[in-house]
């Protein structure tokens, strides 16, 4: 039992991947265990989906290894079979109904004629997309196409499961039941690669956290560590404005935050943010500048990515 | 791997209503205008409108006008001048134009075929048939003209040329050439039964190859990579489907030319299907590479539209490969449809399976395994 829960199902060794003279993935570690969910973040075109086609083999590296329970994904036919993808896109035959793409996947992953029909009952009822089985994919609703995309991906019982934004467009509801998918597949021994922008999947469902940058995985650690790490008790503080007012800039500088949407919007991660949040307001009132918005909430997915990456220019960070 | 994507792409065939129609009813349709067109001439008949001047109006040139309507089958109009005439054949009112202006026994030439310079087979058409209908139909007036023109030259008396003409001869002379039509298909049918389906063969193929291309924008590559067999089988049972497929719409093609023109289809239907299956097959390697080298369907629709267009129009899909010119008819070797509409005029017209048939399912063959081969590899090298 030991031996099983220190099992790495995914480990890959200096991966690294060239397109000409950019590094799509510049030598990257990562280990994953079985059982274990490791959330990938990271600004667009920072790695992370060429990190996932790595993973499952769908990718030759110009260096470094990829193993999947110790076998190269990309050469093993039968280790193929043990993973499972459920890209961003919907990536299903619309003229299907929802059990003839999960029958068909499960056939492609190797499942046999007589336990096809079992594995897609099991997947329908995992996903609560039962009650739409046979409706053809191009006539459902986004949330449930999303659902039925999940399901595809865990017919077969995949040991490595890539989900790439797996909760983008969903409702609060459906949001919940996929929650509770992953938690069940981990509860079963699967490794999952989770690839999302949403800070609550993430701080509910990772048990790691990873944040790429430029190719390389600059920042590995758990999610609520690393948010201490990078924010301590510190809280974002969001300032809107009617008009941009050059008379109140230094002095919003001064205090940490950064401006966007034309100098209408000023941002960043503060500490004892409601003082000084009063404060903002009392300035600007002073400066006859108009206050439409003040805001405190905690930092999110892209603050933490700007305190990794040290761009706090960007992310606002103080 | 492969009967799931044969699975996979009936399902989108029979759920798509307006593919039906394109893959076996279009088809067809198209043959049989161009078999309207292509049958009349081979079968005698005559679709030509003409119109007639009358200046004379004797019992003669009535008999000759009327001969001449039943000849026509109804198309020859009356006008009332040489100018209405000659309106209605400029403005296509009528293809031809017959002018009665001088006696019929007696005028040397007293009949004038007036003929558009764009359409001179059917003034070539008309002159035929006034000469048949005074052959044939006014036997008496021809004879009473060649009295009229040996007379002087055998030195008859008019008493001798009265008792001459004066002999009803009652039936026509009989006819200085026969006709005997051979056994066998009209090869013109055949011909446009084999050009037009390798011409929607070719379309049919591009359809369903084009499902890689959609595949591979909704992420679903990605996916199917990971299944067991790779992308050999995903492509092979693609290329297995648009064969079948190809047979079938070539089937239902000879089956509408078989039934409503005659096109023995049964007199060698193993032969047929050897080169239904090897037509099929061309177009869908041809297809599948061209899907594979495009981005998305925005490129492959215009590249295959003209690829397909400029094979069919120097193949002999469009017009015929004898009516072109001798440099195109060898350039026409470059492409399948030379070949399939050559291998279908084999097998049926002529009932055999001869060295130039085999020849074309060597090439089409051919064509086949090089397209597979080359969709293989440049499927096989795209990023995901």
């Amino acid at each position: 039992m030991a031996a099983e829960q220190t099992e790495a199902v995914l480990h890959l060794a200096k991966a690294t991947r060239r397109y000409g003279n950019r590094a799509a993935l510049d030598q990257v570690d990562l280990e994953l265990e079985a059982g274990e969910v490791y959330a990938l973040i990271g600004r667009n075109g920072a790695g992370k989906s060429t990190l996932a086609k790595a993973a499952i083999g769908a990718l030759a590296l110009d260096e470094g290894s990829v193993r999947v329970l110790g076998a190269d994904p990309s050469s093993d036919r039968q280790v193929r079979r043990d993973v499972g993808i459920a890209p961003q896109e919907i990536a299903l035959y619309p003229h299907l109904t929802v059990a003839e793409n999960l029958d068909v996947f499960a056939a492609l992953a190797g499942v046999s004629r007589t336990e096809r029909a079992a594995a897609v009952a099991r997947a329908l009822d995992e996903t609560v997309c039962t009650e739409r089985a046979d409706e053809r994919l191009d006539r459902l609703s986004g949330g449930w196409r999303r659902r039925a995309n999940l399901a595809a991906a865990i017919v077969h019982r995949p040991r490595l499961l890539v989900l790439d934004e797996p909760t983008e467009g969903l409702d609060a509801e459906t949001r919940l039941i996929l929650r509770g998918l992953i938690d069940g597949l981990r509860a079963d021994r699967a490794a999952i690669l989770l690839i999302s922008h949403n800070i609550e999947d993430v701080a509910v469902l990772a048990d790691r956290l990873g944040i790429m940058e430029a190719g390389r995985l600059i920042v590995e650690g758990r999610p609520a560590e690393l948010m201490a790490e990078a924010f301590g008790g510190r809280t974002e503080l969001v300032v809107r404005l009617s008009e941009a007012s050059p008379a109140v800039e230094a002095i919003l500088a001064a205090r940490g935050l950064a401006p966007s949407d034309r100098g209408l919007c000023w941002r960043g991660i503060v500490a004892d943010a409601f003082t000084q949040a009063g404060e903002i307001e009392m300035v600007l009132l002073w400066n006859g500048v108009e206050l439409r918005e003040v805001a405190v909430h905690h930092p999110g997915l892209d603050a933490l990515i700007g305190w990794a990456t040290g761009s706090p220019e960007r992310f606002g960070e103080a | 791997m492969i009967l799931v994507m044969l699975r996979v792409m009936a399902l989108g065939l029979l759920r798509d209503r307006a593919g039906l129609v394109l893959v076996f009813v279009l088809p067809p349709l198209v043959f049989i205008v161009f078999a309207s067109v292509f049958a009349a001439g081979a079968s005698g008949r005559l679709d030509i409108g003409a119109g007639v001047v009358d200046q004379i109006n004797s019992s003669d040139s009535r008999r000759l006008v009327d001969s001449l309507q039943r000849r026509l089958g109804g198309r020859l109009t009356r006008s009332p001048d040489v100018a209405a005439l000659e309106d209605a054949i400029k403005s296509g009112r009528a293809d031809a134009g017959l002018v009665l202006h001088g006696d019929l026994s007696t005028t040397p030439t007293p009949v004038t075929v007036l003929i558009h310079p764009g359409r001179k087979s059917a003034g070539e058409i008309l002159v035929a048939q006034v000469n048949a209908a005074a052959g044939e139909d006014l036997a008496e007036l021809m004879f009473r003209r060649d009295v009229a023109r040996l007379g002087p030259i055998l030195a008859l008396t008019p008493d001798q040329v009265g008792r001459v003409t004066g002999v009803s001869i009652g039936v026509a002379p009989p006819p200085f050439v026969a006709e005997r039509i051979l056994p066998g298909g009209d090869p013109l049918l055949i011909y446009y039964a084999g050009a037009v389906s390798i011409l929607f063969l070719m379309f049919t193929a591009m359809q369903g190859a084009m499902t890689l291309i959609d595949e591979r924008a909704a992420g679903l590559r990605l996916r199917l990579g990971l299944s067991s067999g790779g992308i050999a089988p995903l492509l092979g049972g693609r290329m297995l489907w648009l064969i079948g497929l190809g047979v079938v719409q070539a089937f239902v093609l000879f089956v509408v030319a078989a039934v409503i023109y005659g096109v023995p289809l049964l007199t060698n239907l193993a032969a047929w299907a050897g080169t239904a299956v090897c037509a099929a097959a061309a177009s869908a390697g041809i297809a599948l590479a061209l899907a594979a080298a495009c981005n998305t369907r925005d490129q492959a629709q215009p590249v295959s539209t003209f690829v397909f267009l400029i094979l069919a129009a120097v193949g002999g899909s469009m017009a015929p490969r004898f009516l072109m010119p001798e440099a195109l008819r060898t350039l026409g070797w470059l492409t399948p449809h030379a070949w399939v509409i050559e291998a279908y005029q084999a097998v049926l017209w002529r009932g055999l399976v001869n060295r130039t048939v085999l020849e074309a399912w060597a090439v089409l063959a051919s064509f086949a395994g090089v397209g597979f081969l080359a969709a293989l590899c440049l499927e096989g090298r795209r990023r995901l």
